[in-house]
């Protein structure tokens, strides 16, 4: 494992419970930039957006599609690049 | 009035009157980018569409009971799009409210948001009489085990779009084509509660005024070419 990859956690949305992820919109083993629309994750009849929160190489999705994750939980790993 | 004693942020109000759904989404999506952008403050669109079914990212096929011929022969549409939820039914007689909204100017709370927009939604209610209410795990406002209103949120770079549907008098036929939400659940409209036809231009308004004090907004109206104006120069 790199030892400097960033994990990409699942932001504090209010009180929801029971976050899906619905779709990676970049697939592991890409480059993303900083900020850039990684992921949709489904609540509550909303749908989120993941940001990046580094530019780099997206290593591992650790959430896949379907999968329920818990505030705060891991969703993916990135090397920043530079 | 509320929030008027608070510093209210300028907002948009932007009436379309009655437009095609794939029309309005496009207007969304430009908005949703300048929002983003900081180009514009926060915004809300009202909207009355003709006939559309469109599914959500839960969406699912088997929750559409019409047929294609059904459909065409009906004149309505159909769209896959990227809000949250699963299939919907908007058309004449239902107000459809899109608040493009910068969550970071409002405690970056997505739940605290559709909140919102149920509860405005439910005050606007009880002044024309009818109790509404909330229910945990089924997002929507429900009058008794009815829903009279829709919500399904789209949330990128914490700016919101998409947004909620309240029947005011829609057709029942239409509603029938649909399992809303994948749930055997019936809808109702404000006209069927109150066994009168009540305008939705005044249903709008309140409403308006609901969210305003609910979200801190000093609505301003705005107009088409006000808004898009600046994109063009």
């Amino acid at each position: 494992m790199e030892k400097n990859a960033i994990d990409i956690l699942l932001p504090d949305l209010g009180e929801v419970e029971g976050v899906r992820v619905v779709q990676w919109l970049r697939a592991a083993g890409e480059t993303v930039a900083e900020d850039e629309d990684l992921l949709e994750v489904e609540t509550e009849k909303t749908t989120f957006v993941v940001p990046a929160p580094a530019g780099g190489c997206l290593i591992e999705i650790v959430a896949a599609e379907g999968a329920t994750v818990e505030r705060g939980g891991v969703l993916g790993r990135i090397e920043p690049s530079g | 009035m509320a929030g008027s004693s608070r510093a209210d942020r300028r907002a948009l109000h932007l009436s379309l009157g009655r437009a095609d759904y794939g029309w309005t989404l496009d207007l969304q999506r430009t908005l949703h980018g300048r929002r983003k952008a900081g180009a514009t403050p926060d915004v809300v669109i009202t909207v009355e569409h003709n006939p559309v079914i469109t599914f959500g990212r839960s969406g699912s096929s088997e929750h559409l009971l019409a047929s294609p011929s059904e459909l065409r022969r009906e004149g309505i549409e159909v769209f896959d799009v990227e809000r949250g939820g699963d299939v919907t039914y908007h058309g004449p007689g239902q107000l459809v409210v899109y608040p493009i909204v910068d969550l970071r100017e409002h405690g970056r709370d997505v739940k605290g948001f559709v909140r919102g927009l149920e509860e405005a939604t439910i005050e606007t209610l009880t002044d024309l009489g009818i109790d509404a209410e909330r229910r945990d795990g089924y997002p929507g406002v429900w009058v008794s085990n009815r829903k009279i209103a829709a919500i399904g949120v789209y949330v990128s770079g914490w700016v919101t779009r998409h947004g909620m549907a309240l029947n005011v008098a829609v057709n029942p036929a239409h509603f029938a084509m649909i399992r809303p939400c994948g749930l055997p659940v019936e809808t109702v409209s404000i006209s069927d509660l109150l066994g009168r036809t009540v305008l939705l231009d005044r249903v709008r308004d309140v409403l308006l005024e609901r969210l305003a004090e609910r979200f801190d907004w000093e609505l301003e109206p705005t107009s088409l070419a006000e808004i898009l104006g600046g994109a063009r120069g």
